[in-house]
């Protein structure tokens, strides 16, 4: 038995690791996504997606506009891996999501954090509860569970409200709860479909600010919506979908083509 | 994973607690079926019994010649004990046989027409007890050709009735509760899902989080195992309860001695609680099945 040393597994990719930062990285190998000749078509035979290439990198504020029935959801769908994509790549965090198995599903979707229109909040719950939800139905201990909770209600700014159940919120406290439960886990990523879909306008300029200084801390956020203003006021990248296809994609745009 | 554990109970606790109507209507529809399951079972075990008991009961009477020697009747009795196929052979006088039938005659409230004879008509016989009713007519035959044999009285087609109504009532028997098996699967299903959709918004939620499939399945398993050891518990209690009724049933009906009702009971304790415990969990299964991640 010969106890010479043999390079380990660990060691050789600690060094791969290190070859690797000495280059200068590409775009792509930063993105946090990556999508690539995606094209998606329903059962029902209903194409709503064609040709879409996007690439987000880290650290983008990405808005996601278009008229209804454009795919704007779709493509949401497809990065939660609700939906698969019928052709092309969907690569998110450098996994292809057609290609994960689907007991891997569970934790890629643990790197994103979902808000929907229509907040999707247990009603019996608390509002510190809805929240601790998201961390204990993936089986986060406990004694991590309080401490991330208080962070990400304080971030939000609802530490008051607690202890209040989502029927005594008003509609702008509710999406802050839906993000504060999206940010939990500490996700890359924060995917918003029509956040503020149901709220008036000062009310959704709040929520707006908010996901903007969530994207000053780092993470990436990418936002449907038909908010016509606020789009046009902020001057981030638009990428506007018309029919399934990516008809515009630029940085510092308004929400409609300036002609 | 005692973290998982812990967390399954205790969500299975409140799912169950707080759709209270709806787990209650579970456990009633559980009670029901494990009653019905188990009614069947006893009434299929005591007819079962009861026709062991007819069928130990046949055997080749031999009636012996009244001049047959003591000493042919002694041999053929210890060649007839040599045989595999019989099981015992009792020896019946002829002052038994008399006794016997003077018994029956007043059981059967008639008069006893033997005290008008002055001796005893009556011929001593051997019972022959089979292993299985199906030796009852080679034994006969071979019993026929005895010379200290006067004749045979052969019970074959007793015999044959009993073991085609056995095997019929056991094939039969376990085709039921089979069937009643599927049908209780059925509607646990039905009911469970009825709780799954009630909360389809949760579990909803739970996979937008990123919950694994076993976090949202393992919930409504422990809870239909609640279901279903809290309707297995029920049932037995008010077998139990009844225990003293059903018992004297089955000793009237049946004629099934008390002796076995105590492992009637073990049986029943046993079959009810894996029944109710298996159509629980099997039934939370396949209903969370179309909510888990496609
Ligand atoms: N599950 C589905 N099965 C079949 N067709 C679907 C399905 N979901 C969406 N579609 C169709 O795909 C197209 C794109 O829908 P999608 O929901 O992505 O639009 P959207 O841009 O989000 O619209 P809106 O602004 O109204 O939310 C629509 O024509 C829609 O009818
Ligand atoms: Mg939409």
């Amino acid at each position: 038995m010969t106890l010479a040393p043999s390079p380990s597994a660990a060691s050789r990719s600690l060094r791969d690791r290190i070859r690797r930062r000495g280059r200068v990285q590409s775009a792509a190998d930063r993105a946090v996504l990556v999508m690539h000749d995606v094209a998606k078509t329903y059962p029902n035979g209903k194409t709503a997606l064609l040709d879409v290439d996007l690439v987000i990198p880290e650290g983008d504020f990405v808005f996601l506009v278009g008229p209804s029935g454009a795919g704007k959801s779709t493509i949401i769908k497809l990065l939660i891996r609700d939906e698969i994509a019928t052709r092309g790549q969907v690569v998110l965090d450098g996994q292809d999501l057609a290609r994960l198995p689907r007991r891997a599903v569970p934790k890629i979707r643990r790197k994103i954090g979902i808000v929907f229109q229509d907040f999707k909040l247990l009603p019996t719950k608390s509002v510190w509860e809805n929240v601790a939800f998201a961390l204990e139905v993936t089986g986060s201990p406990r004694r991590k569970i309080r401490p991330a909770v208080d962070r990400v209600l304080a971030l939000v700014g609802l530490t008051a409200q607690r202890s209040q159940i989502p029927s005594q919120l008003s509609g702008g406290e509710q999406q802050r709860t839906a993000i504060a439960r999206a940010l939990v886990h500490d996700p890359r990523l924060i995917i918003a479909d029509e956040p503020t879909g149901n709220l008036d306008p000062l009310i959704s300029w709040e929520i707006i600010q908010l996901l903007l200084r969530i994207n000053e801390l780092g993470v990436t956020v990418l936002m449907a919506t038909h908010d016509a203003d606020v789009v046009t006021a902020l001057r981030k990248r638009v990428v506007a979908l018309e029919e399934g296809r990516i008809i515009r994609d630029e940085v510092g745009g308004a929400y409609h083509r300036a002609d | 994973m005692i973290g998982f554990v812990v967390f399954s109970l205790r969500r299975a606790w409140q799912g169950f607690w707080r759709n209270a109507l709806m787990s209650i209507a579970a456990t009633a529809t559980m009670v029901l079926m494990l009653v019905l399951l188990a009614g069947f079972w006893i009434i299929q075990t005591g007819l079962l019994s009861a026709l062991d008991f007819t069928e130990s009961k046949v055997e080749v009477v031999a009636n012996i010649k009244l001049d047959a020697a003591p000493a042919a009747i002694t041999e053929l009795q210890t060649r007839l004990e040599a045989m595999p196929e019989v099981a015992g052979v009792s020896f019946v006088t002829r002052e038994e046989a008399l006794a016997r039938f003077q018994q029956s005659m007043r059981e059967q409230g008639r008069e006893d027409l033997t005290k008008y004879l002055d001796s005893n008509p009556l011929t001593a016989s051997y019972e022959v007890k089979l292993i299985d009713p199906s030796y009852a007519t080679p034994i006969a035959d071979r019993l026929r050709e005895e010379p200290a044999v006067r004749n045979v009285l052969d019970t074959k087609d007793t015999a044959q009735n009993v073991k085609a109504v056995t095997d019929i009532l056991r094939t039969a028997g376990t085709v039921i509760l089979l069937v009643i098996g599927v049908i209780v699967l059925f509607i646990i299903v039905n009911t469970i899902r009825l709780a799954v959709v009630a909360r389809a918004e949760e579990i909803e939620i739970m996979r937008l989080v990123g919950a694994s499939d076993a976090f949202i399945r393992w919930p409504f398993v422990f809870e239909g195992a609640m279901v279903g050891l809290l309707g297995a518990g029920i049932t037995l209690g008010g077998l139990y309860l009844l225990s003293d009724p059903i018992g004297t049933f089955m000793v009237d009906f049946f004629r099934v001695l008390p002796l076995s009702f105590g492992s009637l009971a073990r049986d029943l304790v046993v079959l009810v609680t894996s029944a109710g415990l298996g159509l629980g969990v099997l039934g939370s299964w396949l209903s969370v099945r179309t909510y888990l991640i496609r």
